[in-house]
C-alpha cells in the first residue's frame, strides 16, 4: 500500500519567525515530524508551533480526524489501526518524515520512541532525532542492560538476574528455577524492552515461573516486538521515585527534579507528583546524583528519566531509565517552571542546556511548589480497570487557576480499542501539597465525561483518601490491595437510578415524536423514533377501571 | 409527614392472580421499577419501585395516614428531588438524617429497549457511568412472574460467556468438548495493548467456542458455551 502520501493542506500555514543566525531564540528547525498520536502528539505540536516551527503529524486509519492530524501542519497516512500496521512502522515514518521535509522527529512515548532501530534509521535518514542516541537507548533502554550499568558505577540496583531467561529453550528450565530461588518469591518476570507494567507477570511460587515466563515473554513480544524478560525481586512496600534527567552534546547532564509515582495499578501510573512528598533535601540530592551518575555513565544526551524503588528503610534502588519524554512529565514542569519539550527540541539541534535548565537543576533540591497528575484513562475503576473504548458523548475538562489539562478528544470522538487508554492528564499546581489536593478536588468536580467510563471516579476517591492526603500510604502496591470499585460505584449507582426514575416520573420519555430533548453529541441515537410507550395509555385505562366516572 | 409504608408492591402482587390486571391492582399506575441495564450492571447493584407522591384526589378514605408529598421507593417515602437544569444536568438532593446531600447528575437522552419493554438512559454520577433502566412497575411484575414459572426449567442450563471487553484473541485455551474447571483460562484477548485472561465462571464441559485466535470481538459476543 502505499504508505506515505502527504496529505491535508496546510489549513492554517505556520509561518516560522524569519531565522537571522542561531541565536537561542532561533527556532532549532523548521519542520518537525511527531511520530505519535494523542495527547502527546497535540502536546509537541504545540510545543513547535510555540517556537516559532512547523509539524507534521501521522496517522492511522481510525486518527485521519484526531485532533493532533488537525493541529499538525501538514499530516502523512501510515496504514490501518493496528499499531504494528502505522504508528509502529519504522518505513513509513521514515519516509513520511523524508517527504514532507522534515529536519527532526520527535517519538513521543510509547510506540517507537525507545527502539535503538528507529533512532538509528531516522539518524541515517538525515534526519535529528529528538531523544537519546540510539547506542544510549540500547544501553539504557535495555533493562538488563541498564542494570550492568548501574552495577558498573556502583548504584543499588533491585535484586535479580541481569542476563534473559531462556524462554524459548525447554532444556534449561531448571536453570532458571535456580535463579528464582535466588532472587526469592515473590518475584517479577519483566520485559527487558518494557515498559507500563507490559510483558510483565507477578510469580509467587516455582510452579508459576515457566507459564508467567511464556505469558510475560508473548506480551513483551507483542507490545515492543521483543520478548526477553528477566527475574527481578519484588521490593514492597516500596515507593516508585523518578529522577528527571536532561543532557546536552557537551556530557552535561543535569536532574531537574525527581517524581513520585506510587500510585499505581499493576505497573500502570494513575496519579503522580512532584517533588516526592517527604524526602529531605539530603535525600534528594543523593537521589538526584545516583541518577545523574547513571545518565553520565550511559553518555547521555536529551532528556530520559531515571526510576528507582524507594523502601521503607530510606533506601534507593535502581530500577530502569526510560529514554524518552514521559507521560508523567507536565508535573516537572510545573514545579522546574521550564517547558521539558522545547528543551528537548533545542538539545537535538545540538544546543547546550539552557539557562533556565541548569537554573531548574539547580533548584530541584528545595523544590517552593507542588505539581499532580491525574491520568484521566478509558478504564472501568469498578471493573479492574478494564479497557472501555468507545464514543465520547459528553467531554468538559476543568479550567481555572493552577489548572492544566493536555489531552486530544472531545465530545463526539471515538476512544479507539487500538492504543494506550489514556485520554487526558489532569495537573493542578500550587503552592504545596495540601493546597495542590484542594485543587484537584475543585478540578474533577469541575469534570464531566459522558459515553465513556473514566478512571475520574478511581481519582474522586483518591483524593478523599486520608492515607493519600497526608502521603502516608503512597506504595505501588496500595491501590491493588485497597481500592475496591464496587463499593466506591455503590453510592452513585442509588442516585443515579434515583435521578434517572424521577425523570421518568416527571415525564422524560424517550422520543416519541421525534421532538423529545436529546443531549449534545448523541449522534448515534439517530434511530427513528419509536411508536409512544404503550404502557402509557395502559396505565391510564388501569386508573379510569379503578375510578369510574 | 408519615413514614408508614404505601402499599409495598411485595404486597400488591400476590404470588398466584394469573390475570394481567390482578398485577397492577391498586398499585399507582405510574409507578416504575429502577435498575442497572447490563452493559454496565455488576452484581448487587440494586433496583427498587419508585412511585411519585400518591394523588390526594385518589386516596381511599382509610387512606388518609398515608398522605405524602415525598416520592415512594419501595413503598416508603424518600426524601429524595430532582432539581432539573436542563435536559442533560441535574442535581439530586437527597435528606438523610437531617443532612442534605446534592449531587450533579448528567443525563443521557432515554432510549427505548424494544427487547425488554423499557428504556435505558445513561446518567453520570460522580464520575461513574451508569446505564439505567426505568420499566413500569405493572410490566415488571408480569416479566418477574414470567421467569419465576420458567425458572425452574433452566436453571442448570448452558452457560453463554460473553466478552466484557473488546479486543482481539489471542489465545484460545479450550476446544468443544473439554472439561473446565471455575477460573481456568479459557482465552486471552488483547485490549489496549494489554493482554487479559478470561476464566470459566464455573465448571462444566465446553460445549462450543465462538471466536478463534485472530477474531476482533466486541462487548457482548459470545465466546463459549459451558454447559
Amino acid at each position: 500500500m502505499p504508505a506515505a502520501q502527504p496529505h491535508v493542506p496546510a489549513a492554517q500555514p505556520h509561518v516560522p519567525a524569519a531565522r537571522p543566525g542561531s541565536g537561542p531564540m532561533t527556532p532549532p528547525f523548521r519542520r518537525v515530524l511527531v511520530a505519535n498520536r494523542g495527547e502527546i502528539a497535540l502536546r509537541i505540536i504545540r510545543a513547535c508551533h510555540e517556537m516559532g516551527m512547523e509539524a507534521v503529524a501521522v496517522y492511522s486509519d481510525a486518527d485521519a480526524a484526531a485532533a493532533h492530524v488537525r493541529a499538525a501542519d501538514a499530516a502523512v497516512r501510515l496504514g490501518p489501526p493496528p499499531p504494528a500496521e502505522s504508528y509502529l512502522r519504522i518505513d513509513a515514518v521514515i519516509e513520511a518524515a523524508l517527504a514532507s521535509g522534515s529536519e527532526a522527529v520527535h517519538p513521543g512515548y510509547g510506540f517507537l520512541s525507545e527502539r535503538e532501530a528507529f533512532a538509528r534509521a531516522v539518524e541515517e535518514a538525515g534526519l535529528a532525532w529528538v531523544g537519546p542516541p540510539p547506542d544510549v537507548i540500547a544501553t539504557l533502554g535495555d533493562k538488563l542492560a541498564a542494570r550492568r550499568t548501574a552495577r558498573a558505577v556502583g548504584v543499588p540496583h533491585v535484586p535479580g538476574t541481569l542476563e534473559p531467561a531462556p524462554v524459548d529453550r525447554p532444556g534449561e528450565v531448571d536453570a532458571v528455577v535456580a535463579a528464582a530461588r535466588e532472587v526469592g518469591f515473590p518475584l517479577l518476570v519483566k520485559a527487558a524492552a518494557g515498559g507500563g507494567g507490559r510483558g510483565m507477570r507477578r510469580v509467587v511460587s516455582e510452579d508459576e515461573l515457566p507459564a508467567a515466563l511464556l505469558a510475560g515473554s508473548r506480551e513483551a513480544a507483542s507490545a515492543f516486538g521483543d520478548g526477553a524478560v528477566y527475574l527481578e525481586r519484588e521490593i514492597m512496600p516500596a515507593r516508585h521515585v523518578e529522577v528527571q534527567l536532561l543532557g546536552d552534546a557537551a556530557g552535561d547532564v543535569v536532574a531537574i527534579g525527581e517524581r513520585d509515582c506510587s500510585m499505581q495499578r499493576r505497573h500502570q501510573k494513575l496519579i503522580e507528583e512532584a517533588p516526592a512528598p517527604g524526602l529531605t533535601e539530603t535525600e534528594r540530592r543523593r537521589l538526584h546524583a545516583m541518577a545523574v551518575r547513571m545518565g553520565s555513565a550511559a553518555g547521555l544526551r536529551n532528556a530520559a528519566t531515571c526510576e528507582f524503588l524507594y523502601d521503607g528503610d530510606g533506601a534507593f534502588w535502581f530500577l530502569e531509565v526510560n529514554t524518552r519524554l514521559q507521560v508523567e512529565h507536565p508535573v516537572t514542569e510545573l514545579v522546574a517552571g521550564m517547558d521539558i519539550v522545547q528543551e528537548q527540541l533545542r538539545l537535538a539541534a545540538g544546543r547546550p542546556l539552557s539557562a533556565r535548565a541548569r537554573a531548574a537543576a539547580d533548584r530541584a533540591a528545595r523544590p517552593t511548589s507542588h505539581a499532580i497528575e491525574l491520568r484521566i484513562s478509558a478504564e472501568d475503576p469498578a471493573r479492574v480497570f478494564a479497557p472501555t473504548p468507545g464514543r465520547i458523548t459528553r467531554w468538559r475538562m476543568p479550567s481555572g487557576p493552577g489548572v492544566r489539562v493536555d489531552t486530544a478528544v472531545e465530545a463526539g470522538d471515538r476512544v479507539p480499542p487500538h492504543y494506550d487508554p489514556l485520554i487526558a492528564k489532569l495537573i493542578v499546581h500550587a503552592e504545596d501539597r495540601a493546597a495542590a489536593i484542594a485543587r484537584l478536588r475543585r478540578a474533577v468536580a469541575e469534570a464531566e465525561v459522558g459515553g465513556i467510563q473514566t478512571t475520574l471516579p478511581f481519582h474522586r476517591a483518591m483524593l478523599g483518601e486520608p492515607g493519600f492526603v497526608d502521603a502516608t500510604s503512597l506504595a505501588t502496591t496500595w491501590v491493588d490491595a485497597h481500592w475496591d470499585g464496587a463499593r466506591a460505584r455503590a453510592a452513585a449507582v442509588r442516585t443515579a437510578a434515583l435521578a434517572a426514575g424521577l425523570a421518568a416520573l416527571a415525564g422524560d420519555r424517550a422520543s416519541e415524536s421525534g421532538s423529545a430533548p436529546r443531549g449534545p453529541g448523541t449522534a448515534e441515537a439517530g434511530q427513528p423514533a419509536d411508536p409512544p410507550p404503550a404502557w402509557r395509555t395502559d396505565g391510564r385505562a388501569l386508573a379510569a377501571d379503578r375510578w369510574p366516572a | 409527614m408519615s413514614p408508614r409504608p404505601h402499599l409495598p408492591p411485595t404486597m400488591i402482587a400476590g404470588p398466584t392472580g394469573a390475570d394481567e390486571r390482578a398485577a397492577g391492582a391498586g398499585m399507582d399506575p405510574r409507578a416504575v421499577r429502577v435498575g442497572v441495564a447490563p452493559p454496565t450492571r455488576l452484581e448487587g447493584d440494586p433496583a427498587f419501585s419508585l412511585a411519585p407522591p400518591p394523588d390526594p384526589a385518589l386516596l381511599l378514605a382509610g387512606d388518609a395516614d398515608t398522605a405524602t408529598d415525598l416520592p415512594l421507593v419501595d413503598g416508603i417515602p424518600a426524601d429524595v428531588r430532582l432539581h432539573r437544569f436542563d435536559e442533560v444536568r441535574g442535581r439530586v438532593e437527597q435528606v438523610e438524617g437531617g443532612i442534605v446531600k446534592r449531587t450533579d447528575v448528567l443525563f443521557g437522552p432515554p432510549r427505548p429497549d424494544r427487547q425488554r419493554g423499557a428504556e435505558v438512559r445513561e446518567v453520570v454520577v460522580d464520575g461513574w457511568r451508569i446505564e439505567v433502566e426505568v420499566e413500569p412497575e405493572r410490566r415488571a411484575l408480569l416479566r418477574e412472574r414470567a421467569r419465576r414459572s420458567a425458572g425452574a426449567a433452566s436453571r442448570g442450563g448452558p452457560l453463554e460467556v460473553r466478552a466484557i471487553i473488546p479486543g482481539r484473541v489471542v489465545v484460545v485455551s479450550v476446544r468443544a468438548g473439554d472439561a473446565v474447571e471455575a477460573g481456568q483460562q479459557i482465552l486471552v484477548v488483547e485490549a489496549m495493548k494489554m493482554q487479559n485472561e478470561l476464566r470459566a465462571p464455573r465448571e462444566g464441559i465446553v460445549e462450543r467456542v465462538g471466536v478463534a485466535v485472530g477474531d476482533t470481538i466486541e462487548i457482548g459476543d459470545l465466546l463459549v458455551v459451558i454447559h
